[in-house]
Protein backbone atom coordinates (compact mmCIF):
# COMPACT_ATOMS: atom_id res chain seq x y z
CA UNK A 1 0.00 0.00 0.00
CA UNK A 2 2.54 2.08 1.07
CA UNK A 3 4.42 1.71 -2.36
CA UNK A 4 1.51 2.22 -4.40
CA UNK A 5 1.27 5.96 -2.86
CA UNK A 6 4.94 6.49 -3.19
CA UNK A 7 4.19 5.91 -7.09
CA UNK A 8 1.75 8.23 -7.44
CA UNK A 9 3.25 10.45 -5.74
CA UNK A 10 6.33 10.49 -7.32
CA UNK A 11 4.61 10.09 -11.25
CA UNK A 12 1.39 12.52 -10.50
CA UNK A 13 1.33 13.33 -14.62
CA UNK A 14 0.12 9.34 -14.90
CA UNK A 15 -2.53 9.97 -12.31
CA UNK A 16 -3.47 12.99 -14.78
CA UNK A 17 -3.37 11.41 -18.00
CA UNK A 18 -5.41 8.51 -16.92
CA UNK A 19 -8.65 11.02 -15.34
CA UNK A 20 -7.84 12.32 -19.46
CA UNK A 21 -8.39 9.05 -20.65
CA UNK A 22 -11.33 8.16 -18.84
CA UNK A 23 -13.16 11.81 -19.47
CA UNK A 24 -12.66 11.12 -23.00
CA UNK A 25 -13.71 7.43 -22.95
CA UNK A 26 -17.00 9.23 -21.34
CA UNK A 27 -17.64 11.13 -23.69
CA UNK A 28 -16.47 9.10 -27.13
CA UNK A 29 -19.23 6.35 -25.19
CA UNK A 30 -22.05 8.88 -25.11
CA UNK A 31 -21.62 9.86 -28.37
CA UNK A 32 -21.69 6.68 -30.00
CA UNK A 33 -24.30 5.20 -28.26
CA UNK A 34 -26.56 8.21 -29.26
CA UNK A 35 -25.63 7.56 -33.13
CA UNK A 36 -24.95 11.43 -33.57
CA UNK A 37 -24.49 12.23 -37.19
CA UNK A 38 -23.02 15.28 -37.65
CA UNK A 39 -23.03 15.43 -41.05
CA UNK A 40 -27.12 14.98 -41.11
CA UNK A 41 -27.03 18.00 -39.20
CA UNK A 42 -25.54 20.04 -41.24
CA UNK A 43 -27.95 19.19 -44.19
CA UNK A 44 -30.99 19.82 -42.43
CA UNK A 45 -29.99 23.52 -41.44
CA UNK A 46 -32.15 25.07 -44.51
CA UNK A 47 -35.11 23.17 -42.92
CA UNK A 48 -34.03 25.09 -39.16
CA UNK A 49 -34.19 28.18 -40.52
CA UNK A 50 -37.93 27.34 -42.83
CA UNK A 51 -39.61 26.61 -39.37
CA UNK A 52 -38.22 29.42 -37.80
CA UNK A 53 -38.77 31.69 -40.52
CA UNK A 54 -42.35 30.33 -40.29
CA UNK A 55 -42.65 31.63 -36.69
CA UNK A 56 -41.96 35.40 -37.75
CA UNK A 57 -43.66 37.61 -37.21
CA UNK A 58 -45.49 37.37 -33.88
CA UNK A 59 -49.27 37.59 -34.76
CA UNK A 60 -50.47 39.84 -31.68
CA UNK A 61 -54.15 39.12 -31.94
CA UNK A 62 -54.02 36.09 -29.74
CA UNK A 63 -52.02 38.63 -26.96
CA UNK A 64 -55.10 38.19 -24.98
CA UNK A 65 -55.83 34.66 -24.80
CA UNK A 66 -51.31 34.18 -23.99
CA UNK A 67 -51.80 36.96 -21.15
CA UNK A 68 -54.54 35.28 -19.64
CA UNK A 69 -53.01 32.04 -19.52
CA UNK A 70 -49.45 32.99 -18.69
CA UNK A 71 -51.72 34.50 -15.68
CA UNK A 72 -53.04 31.04 -15.08
CA UNK A 73 -49.49 29.14 -15.40
CA UNK A 74 -47.77 31.60 -12.70
CA UNK A 75 -51.08 30.68 -10.41
CA UNK A 76 -50.41 26.95 -10.93
CA UNK A 77 -46.45 27.57 -10.44
CA UNK A 78 -47.34 29.91 -7.22
CA UNK A 79 -49.51 26.94 -5.89
CA UNK A 80 -47.77 24.31 -6.82
CA UNK A 81 -44.18 25.76 -5.36
CA UNK A 82 -46.47 26.22 -2.04
CA UNK A 83 -48.05 22.67 -1.91
CA UNK A 84 -44.02 21.27 -2.71
CA UNK A 85 -42.34 23.39 -0.26
CA UNK A 86 -44.66 22.60 2.88
CA UNK A 87 -44.61 18.80 1.80
CA UNK A 88 -40.70 19.09 1.35
CA UNK A 89 -40.04 20.57 4.93
CA UNK A 90 -40.73 17.77 7.12
CA UNK A 91 -39.07 15.44 4.40
CA UNK A 92 -35.85 17.06 4.21
CA UNK A 93 -35.75 17.37 8.15
CA UNK A 94 -36.03 13.29 7.80
CA UNK A 95 -33.61 13.56 5.38
CA UNK A 96 -30.73 15.17 7.33
CA UNK A 97 -27.57 13.70 8.77
CA UNK A 98 -27.94 16.42 11.73
CA UNK A 99 -31.22 16.06 12.90
CA UNK A 100 -32.53 11.81 11.84
CA UNK A 101 -31.23 8.01 12.79
CA UNK A 102 -29.57 6.60 9.92
CA UNK A 103 -32.50 4.64 9.10
CA UNK A 104 -35.13 7.42 8.86
CA UNK A 105 -32.71 9.71 7.16
CA UNK A 106 -32.61 6.09 4.24
CA UNK A 107 -36.52 6.24 3.65
CA UNK A 108 -36.60 10.00 3.18
CA UNK A 109 -34.27 10.02 1.38
CA UNK A 110 -35.73 7.01 -0.90
CA UNK A 111 -38.90 8.90 -1.13
CA UNK A 112 -36.57 11.81 -2.54
CA UNK A 113 -34.79 10.32 -4.86
CA UNK A 114 -38.24 8.10 -6.38
CA UNK A 115 -40.59 11.45 -6.73
CA UNK A 116 -37.39 12.93 -8.57
CA UNK A 117 -37.41 10.19 -10.43
CA UNK A 118 -41.16 10.47 -12.05
CA UNK A 119 -40.81 12.93 -15.13
CA UNK A 120 -43.27 15.79 -14.81
CA UNK A 121 -44.90 14.91 -17.78
CA UNK A 122 -46.19 11.75 -16.35
CA UNK A 123 -47.01 13.55 -12.65
CA UNK A 124 -49.46 15.64 -15.21
CA UNK A 125 -50.92 12.54 -16.87
CA UNK A 126 -51.49 10.77 -14.11
CA UNK A 127 -53.30 14.02 -12.33
CA UNK A 128 -55.22 14.83 -15.35
CA UNK A 129 -56.36 11.13 -15.45
CA UNK A 130 -57.66 12.01 -11.60
CA UNK A 131 -59.06 15.42 -11.78
CA UNK A 132 -59.82 15.90 -15.71
CA UNK A 133 -58.04 18.48 -18.04
CA UNK A 134 -56.73 21.65 -16.98
CA UNK A 135 -54.96 23.39 -14.45
CA UNK A 136 -55.64 21.73 -11.11
CA UNK A 137 -53.89 18.67 -12.58
CA UNK A 138 -50.98 20.82 -13.53
CA UNK A 139 -51.34 22.07 -10.30
CA UNK A 140 -50.99 19.02 -8.04
CA UNK A 141 -48.48 17.53 -10.27
CA UNK A 142 -46.09 20.96 -9.99
CA UNK A 143 -46.18 20.56 -5.95
CA UNK A 144 -45.54 16.38 -6.35
CA UNK A 145 -42.52 17.44 -8.47
CA UNK A 146 -41.62 20.48 -6.52
CA UNK A 147 -40.90 17.59 -3.44
CA UNK A 148 -38.06 16.07 -5.44
CA UNK A 149 -35.77 18.87 -5.82
CA UNK A 150 -37.01 21.52 -3.12
CA UNK A 151 -36.79 18.56 -0.44
CA UNK A 152 -33.28 17.89 -1.60
CA UNK A 153 -32.31 21.66 -1.33
CA UNK A 154 -33.50 22.09 1.96
CA UNK A 155 -31.94 19.10 3.12
CA UNK A 156 -28.56 20.73 2.17
CA UNK A 157 -29.79 23.93 4.03
CA UNK A 158 -30.41 21.57 7.33
CA UNK A 159 -27.29 19.94 6.89
CA UNK A 160 -25.21 23.22 6.76
CA UNK A 161 -26.27 24.79 9.71
CA UNK A 162 -23.63 25.46 12.33
CA UNK A 163 -23.04 22.63 14.73
CA UNK A 164 -21.61 24.89 17.31
CA UNK A 165 -25.20 26.88 17.47
CA UNK A 166 -26.84 23.62 17.69
CA UNK A 167 -25.04 22.36 20.59
CA UNK A 168 -24.90 25.88 22.68
CA UNK A 169 -28.79 25.61 22.53
CA UNK A 170 -28.83 21.55 23.65
CA UNK A 171 -26.44 22.50 26.61
CA UNK A 172 -28.64 25.49 27.59
CA UNK A 173 -31.42 22.50 28.18
CA UNK A 174 -33.87 23.44 24.29
CA UNK A 175 -35.88 21.20 23.68
CA UNK A 176 -35.67 19.55 20.02
CA UNK A 177 -38.77 21.66 19.03
CA UNK A 178 -37.34 24.54 20.46
CA UNK A 179 -33.95 24.03 18.85
CA UNK A 180 -35.80 23.54 15.24
CA UNK A 181 -37.71 27.07 16.06
CA UNK A 182 -34.46 29.12 17.67
CA UNK A 183 -31.55 27.08 16.11
CA UNK A 184 -32.60 25.57 12.66
CA UNK A 185 -34.85 27.92 11.50
CA UNK A 186 -33.46 30.87 11.37
CA UNK A 187 -30.21 29.47 9.79
CA UNK A 188 -32.11 27.74 7.06
CA UNK A 189 -34.82 30.19 6.56
CA UNK A 190 -32.64 33.00 3.96
CA UNK A 191 -31.27 29.81 1.98
CA UNK A 192 -35.00 27.90 1.98
CA UNK A 193 -36.72 30.85 0.76
CA UNK A 194 -33.65 31.68 -1.84
CA UNK A 195 -34.37 28.33 -3.40
CA UNK A 196 -38.57 28.58 -2.95
CA UNK A 197 -37.70 31.30 -5.13
CA UNK A 198 -35.45 29.66 -7.36
CA UNK A 199 -38.22 26.65 -7.68
CA UNK A 200 -41.14 29.17 -8.59
CA UNK A 201 -39.00 30.40 -11.16
CA UNK A 202 -38.38 26.88 -12.58
CA UNK A 203 -41.84 26.02 -12.34
CA UNK A 204 -43.11 28.62 -14.50
CA UNK A 205 -41.41 26.73 -17.65
CA UNK A 206 -42.12 23.55 -16.03
CA UNK A 207 -45.63 24.57 -16.45
CA UNK A 208 -45.56 25.34 -19.46
CA UNK A 209 -44.12 22.48 -20.77
CA UNK A 210 -46.94 20.39 -18.25
CA UNK A 211 -49.67 21.77 -20.71
CA UNK A 212 -48.61 19.28 -23.74
CA UNK A 213 -50.84 16.72 -21.64
CA UNK A 214 -53.21 18.91 -21.37
CA UNK A 215 -52.78 20.11 -17.75
CA UNK A 216 -53.88 23.47 -17.75
CA UNK A 217 -51.47 26.72 -18.38
CA UNK A 218 -50.12 28.73 -22.12
CA UNK A 219 -47.99 25.08 -23.30
CA UNK A 220 -51.94 23.70 -23.79
CA UNK A 221 -52.40 26.74 -26.07
CA UNK A 222 -48.66 26.55 -27.29
CA UNK A 223 -49.04 23.19 -28.76
CA UNK A 224 -52.53 23.56 -29.94
CA UNK A 225 -51.10 26.42 -31.95
CA UNK A 226 -47.82 24.64 -33.52
CA UNK A 227 -49.97 21.16 -34.22
CA UNK A 228 -52.33 23.53 -36.07
CA UNK A 229 -49.90 25.03 -37.84
CA UNK A 230 -50.25 28.34 -36.47
CA UNK A 231 -46.46 29.06 -35.71
CA UNK A 232 -47.15 33.00 -35.57
CA UNK A 233 -49.90 32.68 -32.62
CA UNK A 234 -47.20 30.09 -31.02
CA UNK A 235 -44.46 32.89 -31.15
CA UNK A 236 -46.87 35.45 -29.08
CA UNK A 237 -47.20 32.71 -26.86
CA UNK A 238 -43.46 32.19 -26.25
CA UNK A 239 -42.52 35.79 -26.68
CA UNK A 240 -45.05 36.73 -23.80
CA UNK A 241 -43.92 33.84 -21.22
CA UNK A 242 -39.73 34.92 -22.24
CA UNK A 243 -40.94 38.65 -21.07
CA UNK A 244 -42.68 37.50 -17.57
CA UNK A 245 -39.84 34.51 -16.97
CA UNK A 246 -37.03 37.51 -17.80
CA UNK A 247 -39.03 39.64 -15.57
CA UNK A 248 -39.45 36.80 -12.74
CA UNK A 249 -36.07 35.71 -12.63
CA UNK A 250 -34.32 39.75 -12.48
CA UNK A 251 -36.75 40.14 -9.52
CA UNK A 252 -36.32 36.62 -7.91
CA UNK A 253 -32.30 36.98 -8.66
CA UNK A 254 -32.69 40.40 -6.51
CA UNK A 255 -34.70 38.71 -3.72
CA UNK A 256 -32.64 35.93 -3.62
CA UNK A 257 -29.32 38.61 -2.87
CA UNK A 258 -31.25 40.43 -0.10
CA UNK A 259 -31.74 36.74 1.32
CA UNK A 260 -28.05 35.54 0.79
CA UNK A 261 -26.85 38.80 2.71
CA UNK A 262 -29.23 37.97 5.70
CA UNK B 1 -19.91 22.94 43.40
CA UNK B 2 -16.70 20.60 42.44
CA UNK B 3 -15.93 19.32 39.16
CA UNK B 4 -13.99 15.53 39.57
CA UNK B 5 -12.48 13.76 36.87
CA UNK B 6 -11.17 10.30 37.50
CA UNK B 7 -9.86 8.33 34.76
CA UNK B 8 -11.92 9.66 31.70
CA UNK B 9 -11.26 8.03 28.68
CA UNK B 10 -13.22 8.71 25.75
CA UNK B 11 -13.98 6.16 23.22
CA UNK B 12 -10.84 5.09 20.52
CA UNK B 13 -9.91 8.26 17.47
CA UNK B 14 -8.76 6.55 14.64
CA UNK B 15 -6.84 9.87 13.45
CA UNK B 16 -4.98 10.26 16.44
CA UNK B 17 -4.45 6.43 16.89
CA UNK B 18 -5.71 7.09 20.33
CA UNK B 19 -9.14 7.84 22.94
CA UNK B 20 -8.71 11.73 22.23
CA UNK B 21 -9.22 11.56 26.45
CA UNK B 22 -6.90 9.00 27.81
CA UNK B 23 -7.43 8.44 31.30
CA UNK B 24 -7.70 12.30 32.51
CA UNK B 25 -7.95 12.59 36.58
CA UNK B 26 -7.98 15.87 37.86
CA UNK B 27 -10.25 18.27 40.33
CA UNK B 28 -11.16 21.79 40.46
CA UNK B 29 -13.39 22.79 43.59
CA UNK B 30 -15.75 25.64 43.85
CA UNK B 31 -15.00 29.06 43.13
CA UNK B 32 -11.47 28.40 41.07
CA UNK B 33 -10.42 29.83 38.08
CA UNK B 34 -8.57 27.32 35.98
CA UNK B 35 -6.88 27.69 32.61
CA UNK B 36 -6.63 24.12 30.39
CA UNK B 37 -3.35 24.39 28.47
CA UNK B 38 -2.08 22.11 25.65
CA UNK B 39 -0.95 21.94 22.66
CA UNK B 40 -3.38 21.02 19.38
CA UNK B 41 -4.83 17.63 19.92
CA UNK B 42 -4.20 17.63 23.40
CA UNK B 43 -8.01 16.63 24.40
CA UNK B 44 -8.90 20.64 25.93
CA UNK B 45 -11.71 21.44 24.38
CA UNK B 46 -12.80 17.56 24.06
CA UNK B 47 -12.35 17.51 27.85
CA UNK B 48 -15.08 20.83 28.35
CA UNK B 49 -17.36 19.51 26.31
CA UNK B 50 -17.38 16.16 27.93
CA UNK B 51 -18.04 18.18 31.38
CA UNK B 52 -21.56 19.06 29.40
CA UNK B 53 -22.28 15.53 28.44
CA UNK B 54 -21.28 16.37 24.31
CA UNK B 55 -18.38 14.11 24.08
CA UNK B 56 -19.71 9.91 25.28
CA UNK B 57 -17.51 8.69 27.87
CA UNK B 58 -15.84 4.93 27.49
CA UNK B 59 -14.40 4.61 31.06
CA UNK B 60 -13.93 6.65 33.95
CA UNK B 61 -16.61 9.00 35.80
CA UNK B 62 -17.09 13.08 35.49
CA UNK B 63 -18.88 13.96 38.74
CA UNK B 64 -20.12 17.54 39.22
CA UNK B 65 -20.80 18.80 42.71
CA UNK B 66 -20.09 14.74 43.79
CA UNK B 67 -22.91 13.77 41.04
CA UNK B 68 -21.53 11.73 38.42
CA UNK B 69 -23.09 12.63 35.12
CA UNK B 70 -25.46 10.54 33.11
CA UNK B 71 -27.75 10.70 30.59
CA UNK B 72 -30.58 10.59 32.67
CA UNK B 73 -29.51 13.68 35.02
CA UNK B 74 -27.55 15.50 31.92
CA UNK B 75 -30.68 18.43 32.10
CA UNK B 76 -30.36 18.69 35.39
CA UNK B 77 -25.89 19.55 35.86
CA UNK B 78 -26.32 21.40 32.76
CA UNK B 79 -28.75 24.24 34.12
CA UNK B 80 -25.41 24.61 36.75
CA UNK B 81 -22.99 24.73 34.32
CA UNK B 82 -22.44 27.17 31.22
CA UNK B 83 -20.65 26.75 28.54
CA UNK B 84 -19.22 29.24 25.78
CA UNK B 85 -17.87 27.84 22.54
CA UNK B 86 -15.15 28.58 20.62
CA UNK B 87 -16.15 31.22 18.42
CA UNK B 88 -19.30 31.62 20.81
CA UNK B 89 -21.66 29.25 19.03
CA UNK B 90 -23.89 32.11 18.14
CA UNK B 91 -26.77 31.97 15.66
CA UNK B 92 -25.70 34.93 13.61
CA UNK B 93 -29.51 35.14 11.69
CA UNK B 94 -30.85 36.65 15.16
CA UNK B 95 -30.26 39.35 17.62
CA UNK B 96 -28.01 39.77 20.26
CA UNK B 97 -30.82 39.82 22.11
CA UNK B 98 -32.59 36.70 20.87
CA UNK B 99 -28.95 35.47 21.10
CA UNK B 100 -29.19 35.86 25.01
CA UNK B 101 -32.83 34.72 25.59
CA UNK B 102 -31.57 31.50 23.83
CA UNK B 103 -30.13 30.63 27.04
CA UNK B 104 -33.30 30.44 28.85
CA UNK B 105 -34.72 27.87 26.57
CA UNK B 106 -34.53 25.14 29.09
CA UNK B 107 -36.13 26.76 32.21
CA UNK B 108 -39.59 27.45 29.93
CA UNK B 109 -41.90 25.42 28.05
CA UNK B 110 -41.58 24.63 24.37
CA UNK B 111 -44.98 25.98 24.20
CA UNK B 112 -44.31 29.18 26.39
CA UNK B 113 -41.49 30.07 24.13
CA UNK B 114 -43.72 29.25 20.97
CA UNK B 115 -44.85 33.01 20.81
CA UNK B 116 -41.17 34.27 22.20
CA UNK B 117 -40.14 35.34 25.60
CA UNK B 118 -41.57 37.08 28.76
CA UNK B 119 -41.04 40.90 28.86
CA UNK B 120 -39.31 40.26 32.45
CA UNK B 121 -36.88 37.78 30.55
CA UNK B 122 -36.25 40.48 27.83
CA UNK B 123 -35.67 43.43 30.33
CA UNK B 124 -33.51 40.50 32.30
CA UNK B 125 -31.43 39.83 28.77
CA UNK B 126 -30.90 43.32 28.21
CA UNK B 127 -29.24 44.12 31.57
CA UNK B 128 -27.03 41.72 31.19
CA UNK B 129 -26.12 43.42 27.57
CA UNK B 130 -26.00 46.10 29.77
CA UNK B 131 -23.66 45.21 32.35
CA UNK B 132 -21.45 43.88 29.12
CA UNK B 133 -21.20 47.04 27.21
CA UNK B 134 -23.44 45.45 24.45
CA UNK B 135 -26.73 47.90 25.51
CA UNK B 136 -26.70 49.39 22.33
CA UNK B 137 -25.79 46.65 19.76
CA UNK B 138 -29.08 44.53 21.62
CA UNK B 139 -31.09 44.54 18.80
CA UNK B 140 -28.09 44.09 15.87
CA UNK B 141 -28.02 40.35 14.00
CA UNK B 142 -25.26 38.71 16.02
CA UNK B 143 -23.17 38.33 12.48
CA UNK B 144 -22.90 42.09 11.80
CA UNK B 145 -20.97 42.08 15.40
CA UNK B 146 -17.24 42.12 15.84
CA UNK B 147 -15.39 38.69 17.29
CA UNK B 148 -14.97 40.84 20.76
CA UNK B 149 -18.62 41.57 20.92
CA UNK B 150 -19.73 38.02 19.77
CA UNK B 151 -17.83 36.19 22.36
CA UNK B 152 -19.57 38.90 25.05
CA UNK B 153 -22.66 37.98 23.58
CA UNK B 154 -22.34 34.68 24.35
CA UNK B 155 -20.86 35.16 27.50
CA UNK B 156 -24.50 37.09 28.44
CA UNK B 157 -26.13 33.77 27.10
CA UNK B 158 -24.15 31.57 29.46
CA UNK B 159 -24.92 34.34 32.66
CA UNK B 160 -28.43 34.37 32.06
CA UNK B 161 -28.83 30.57 33.10
CA UNK B 162 -27.35 31.88 36.08
CA UNK B 163 -24.53 28.96 35.82
CA UNK B 164 -22.07 28.13 39.11
CA UNK B 165 -19.45 26.77 36.83
CA UNK B 166 -18.67 28.42 33.40
CA UNK B 167 -16.67 26.87 30.69
CA UNK B 168 -14.80 28.65 28.06
CA UNK B 169 -13.33 27.34 24.93
CA UNK B 170 -10.67 29.13 23.51
CA UNK B 171 -12.66 32.54 24.45
CA UNK B 172 -10.29 35.06 23.15
CA UNK B 173 -9.19 32.73 19.88
CA UNK B 174 -9.16 35.15 17.00
CA UNK B 175 -9.58 38.36 19.10
CA UNK B 176 -7.18 41.74 18.97
CA UNK B 177 -5.83 42.24 22.29
CA UNK B 178 -8.15 45.23 23.45
CA UNK B 179 -10.55 42.61 22.98
CA UNK B 180 -9.05 39.89 24.75
CA UNK B 181 -7.91 41.50 27.59
CA UNK B 182 -11.70 43.03 27.56
CA UNK B 183 -13.08 39.42 27.88
CA UNK B 184 -10.69 37.80 29.81
CA UNK B 185 -11.21 40.63 32.41
CA UNK B 186 -15.30 40.03 32.61
CA UNK B 187 -14.25 36.43 33.47
CA UNK B 188 -12.25 37.58 35.88
CA UNK B 189 -14.80 39.91 37.46
CA UNK B 190 -17.21 37.25 37.33
CA UNK B 191 -15.07 34.59 39.02
CA UNK B 192 -14.34 37.68 41.66
CA UNK B 193 -18.01 38.99 42.59
CA UNK B 194 -19.95 36.10 42.36
CA UNK B 195 -17.67 33.53 43.04
CA UNK B 196 -18.07 31.17 40.01
CA UNK B 197 -15.95 28.31 39.08
CA UNK B 198 -14.57 29.34 35.72
CA UNK B 199 -12.42 27.15 33.56
CA UNK B 200 -10.79 28.68 30.44
CA UNK B 201 -8.69 26.92 27.44
CA UNK B 202 -6.04 28.98 26.62
CA UNK B 203 -3.72 29.11 23.89
CA UNK B 204 -1.43 31.95 25.37
CA UNK B 205 0.73 30.90 29.11
CA UNK B 206 1.02 34.77 29.57
CA UNK B 207 -2.54 35.43 29.64
CA UNK B 208 -3.09 32.43 31.53
CA UNK B 209 -0.36 33.25 34.36
CA UNK B 210 -2.14 36.92 34.63
CA UNK B 211 -5.58 35.15 35.15
CA UNK B 212 -5.65 31.78 36.60
CA UNK B 213 -5.02 30.51 39.69
CA UNK B 214 -4.34 27.34 38.68
CA UNK B 215 -3.40 25.32 35.50
CA UNK B 216 -4.24 21.60 34.23
CA UNK B 217 -1.71 20.75 31.56
CA UNK B 218 -2.74 18.31 28.97
CA UNK B 219 -0.90 16.09 26.32
CA UNK B 220 -1.74 13.86 24.16
CA UNK B 221 -5.04 13.29 26.43
CA UNK B 222 -4.07 13.13 29.72
CA UNK B 223 -3.28 15.35 32.60
CA UNK B 224 1.05 16.09 32.37
CA UNK B 225 1.01 19.19 35.04
CA UNK B 226 -1.42 20.12 37.47
CA UNK B 227 -0.49 23.27 39.60
CA UNK B 228 0.47 26.87 39.69
CA UNK B 229 0.66 29.31 36.70
CA UNK B 230 4.16 31.08 37.49
CA UNK B 231 6.59 28.41 35.71
CA UNK B 232 4.44 27.36 32.71
CA UNK B 233 6.69 27.88 30.05
CA UNK B 234 9.18 25.31 31.57
CA UNK B 235 6.71 22.81 31.70
CA UNK B 236 5.41 23.07 28.15
CA UNK B 237 9.55 22.67 27.44
CA UNK B 238 8.93 19.52 28.85
CA UNK B 239 6.51 18.22 26.73
CA UNK B 240 7.93 15.12 24.40
CA UNK B 241 9.22 17.19 21.07
CA UNK B 242 6.61 14.97 18.85
CA UNK B 243 3.73 16.50 20.74
CA UNK B 244 5.62 20.35 19.75
CA UNK B 245 5.93 19.28 16.27
CA UNK B 246 2.07 19.53 16.22
CA UNK B 247 1.74 23.08 17.06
Amino acid sequence: MKNIAEFWRRYPWINRLLILGSVILVYGWALRGLKVDLELLKNSWPYVVDFISRLWPPDLKVLDIAVEKLIETIQMSVLGTTIGAIISLPIAMLSSRNLSPVWLQWLANLLQNAVRSVPSIVLGLLFVAATGLGAPAGTLALGIYTIGYLGKFYQQAIEAVDPRSIESLQVSGASPLQIAQYGILPQVLPLGLGYTLWMFEYNIRAASVLGVVGAGGIGFELVNYIRGFEYTKATTMMLVLLVVVTAIDALSSKLRQKLEAM
Amino acid sequence: MTIECHQVQTPYAPSLNRPILNGIDCEIRQGEFVALLGLNGAGKSTLLRSLVGLVPIQRGEIRINNVAITPRNLPQIRRDVGLIFQGGGLIRQLSALENVLCGRLGELSTWKTLWGFSKHDRRHALDLLHQLGLKDRAYQKTGQLSGGQQQRVAIARALIQSPQILLADEPIAGLDVMAAKQVMDILAELHRDRAMTIVVVLHDLSIAANYAQRAIVLDAGRVVYNGECTNLESEFAQLPARSKSGL
